[in-house]
């Protein structure tokens, strides 16, 4: 009992400070990645401190954390002191809490004839999946309260949007995990893994359910081109315009923390987590050199280092596209993503249940008959969109007042324009 | 401990006064007269606990269930519509982690993700952009201090009544076992305990209920749906109404254009 104790916390510890430690090196890598895309330099200078050493900006992460402290923490006079006082702490636990059943390895060899130590906070939580999107849910409610609570119209705006956003986008987002689910009849984030490691990784087997699941991820993350809750040309900082000092820290770190969960769950749901063909095992129990411990350290690096590629797609992402509008935000919500991730399902659930039959008939393995429907949806699908919806610069992209003018559906396009 | 329902009765008399004191629109001195009569409803309703083996286990559940019932409290009594709406979500919360503590975590984490994290948000939602004042007949109506107080109390009390002699159940069973045969208590006890285990602590219970829900209630699930379509269509038809003819709208609505904005939104 005090044993299981003690590790819990040792992996909570660990968990934490590489999560802190990590996303402050991230945020650096961002802003070196940014000014490579724009040809600047970026943040190079801050090295050791007291000395003239520059490494490279090393330092910098160190610089901002110590600024966002020591900086005048400023509580105007208008705002709903508890709410405001309570916003931040409840976004920043709820993206720290999500990492509780997100698995960052598979499994460690029994230390002193124990029993293997599973590599993740809280192992064995049959919901997991759905855990992820409670707490997700929780979020919400540091955006919104910080919004309100500061009683400004621009912080209003900002929450309003986010808002709407999240509601809208956890709805694909679910139809996206509603797929690997069917596949692996799991909920348990370690068992999806393993089904996946045995019958190969689910971006081949159901693409659509994955450009479905990562885009919605992307916008859950209120990253560009998704970031319409803090647009600073129209809303100054958005939800959290009136915060300083620390407070607003703890907004911008949760912000990344929801980016870093996004990238630890397309790994795990649609890229094998710790899974890579030929060199890690595909049992959950590691074997091998070293009594397993080369195969699990091993594991947690190709996990991490896919991690690490899937943020920084979402970071070229975001220096490449402008920002949606708020009705282009809601069609691809509702419009495109919504059916998508319904025909991604519909197709799996009739493979899953006659998938084995019709290969049996065709003479094909079940996992290649899986994976050719898969990619044909896909395609049937794109072209299908591209078709049905019209791409932007045609109708959708007129001024507002231009609307007026055109005879197709002018009540229409007013009402999708936010207040 | 004697399990006579003149207890849960005492508490429910006690309990409805002091709602009707605490809801809002009341005096302060009145509010503090609400607090010390409800604490004293509550803690009749808490000598009624059974007590419970595992010290950590119990003083958990009693934390848990002191938050969700305070949660419960403050969600009604609140004068802020926004604070109500977080304490519910509060309230919300320690009902799942009660959930989760009995080891059903399926349903914890549903009550989370569909009550906490979808439906209370839109309701945040609406409520900082619509009217706090509530013009409606209806809604005046359903602020009556006494007449939901009364109500309230009502079903409480019959809900813990029935509650509490349904979950006695298994229980009390295996304790008239243990007197009248002392050899056959751990055997009833574990059968309990084994009942338990295949209920909600196995590894395919989310499997379970799943096929539960979509094959014995299958009707009752299809009927919800069909009525939630039905609520949908009618949002459709009013907000479609609104925008063809503004001139219907009658005048004392005039903040109907803002909330059903905020519908679309949401």
């Amino acid at each position: 009992m005090l044993l299981l104790a003690v590790e819990a916390f040792v992996k909570i510890a660990l968990v934490i400070a590489g999560l802190m430690g990590g996303t402050s090196y991230l945020v650096l890598l961002e802003r070196r990645m940014a000014a490579w895309i724009q040809d600047r330099r970026g943040p190079n200078r801050v090295g050791i401190p007291l000395t003239k050493i520059r490494i490279f900006g090393l330092g910098q992460p160190i610089a901002d954390g110590v600024k966002f402290i020591f900086k005048e923490e400023f509580t105007p006079g208008h705002v709903n002191r508890l709410l405001y006082f309570v916003a931040p702490v409840l976004l920043l636990s709820a993206a720290l809490a999500v990492f509780a059943v997100v698995p960052f390895g598979s499994v460690l060899p029994p230390v002193l004839g124990g029993e293997p130590i599973e590599l993740v906070i809280a192992p064995g939580v049959n919901v997991g999946m759905l855990y992820v999107f409670a707490v997700g849910g929780i979020a919400v409610y540091g955006v919104i309260l910080g919004a309100w609570a500061s009683n400004n119209k621009y912080a209003f705006y900002g929450g309003l949007r986010s808002a709407a956003q999240l509601i809208s986008y956890e709805i694909p987002l679910g139809l996206g995990v509603l797929g690997v689910v069917l596949m692996t009849g799991s909920l348990q984030l370690d068992k999806i893994i393993t089904q996946q490691a045995a019958h190969g990784w689910n971006v081949l087997v159901q693409p659509l359910g994955f450009f479905v699941f990562a885009v919605a991820a992307l916008a859950e993350s209120g990253r560009l081109p998704f970031d319409l809750s803090e647009s600073e040309q129209e809303l100054v900082g958005g939800y959290h315009t009136e915060y300083s000092g620390i407070k607003l820290m703890m907004f911008l770190v949760a912000e990344f923390l929801h980016m870093i969960v996004a990238a630890f769950l397309i790994v795990i749901l649609f890229f094998g987590g710790w899974h890579l063909p030929w060199i890690t095992g595909s049992e959950h129990m590691v074997s091998g050199w070293l009594g397993g411990w080369l195969e699990a350290f091993l594991r947690v690096g190709v996990l991490l280092a896919k991690v690490l590629a899937v943020i920084l797609f979402f970071m070229v992402a975001r220096w490449s596209w402008p920002r949606f509008r708020f009705d282009q935000l809601m069609v691809l919500a509702w419009k495109v993503m919504l059916p998508l991730g319904m025909v991604n399902l519909v197709v799996l659930a009739v493979l899953v249940e006659y998938g084995k039959q019709m290969a049996d008939a065709l003479g094909v393995g079940e996992v290649v008959l899986v994976a050719a429907v898969g990619w044909i949806t896909l395609v049937v699908s794109w072209v299908v969109t591209a078709a049905i919806i019209p791409a932007p610069g045609q109708s959708q992209a007129l001024p507002i007042g231009a609307a007026d003018s055109i005879d197709a559906e002018p009540a229409q396009q007013r009402e999708e324009i936010e207040p | 401990m004697n399990d006579s329902p003149w207890v849960f009765i005492l508490a429910t008399l006690l309990g409805a006064p002091a709602m009707w004191a605490l809801l809002p629109g009341r005096s302060s001195r009145g509010r503090m007269a609400g607090v010390a009569l409800g604490s004293a409803a509550g803690g009749l309703l808490a000598s009624q606990l059974h007590g419970v083996g595992d010290w950590v286990d119990s003083s958990l559940f009693a934390i848990f269930a002191a938050v969700t019932l305070v949660a419960a409290v403050a969600t009604v009594t609140m004068r802020n519509p926004v604070y109500c709406a977080v304490w519910l979500a509060l309230s919300l919360l320690g009902t799942a982690a009660l959930l989760f503590l009995q080891g059903a975590q399926f349903l914890g984490v549903a009550t989370v993700v569909v009550y906490a994290g979808a439906i209370l948000v839109t309701f945040l939602f609406v409520l900082m952009l619509a009217d706090p004042e509530g013009r409606a007949p209806y809604d005046r109506m359903s602020w009556e201090a006494a007449l939901s107080a009364t109500a309230g109390a009502v079903i409480v009390g019959i809900l813990t009544m029935t509650i509490t002699t349904v979950l006695a159940g298994p229980r009390k069973t295996a304790q008239d076992v243990a007197l009248s045969n002392p050899d056959g208590a751990a055997q009833a006890i574990e059968e309990h305990d084994r009942a338990l285990a295949d209920g909600v602590l196995t590894e395919r219970h989310v499997a379970r209920f799943g096929s539960e829900l979509f094959g014995r209630h299958l009707v009752a699930v299809q009927v919800a749906g069909v009525l939630l379509l039905v609520a949908l269509i009618g949002t459709a038809a009013i907000v479609a109404g609104h925008e063809t003819a503004p001139q219907e709208t009658p005048p004392e609505d005039e903040n109907e254009p803002v909330s059903s904005a905020a519908r679309r939104e949401a």
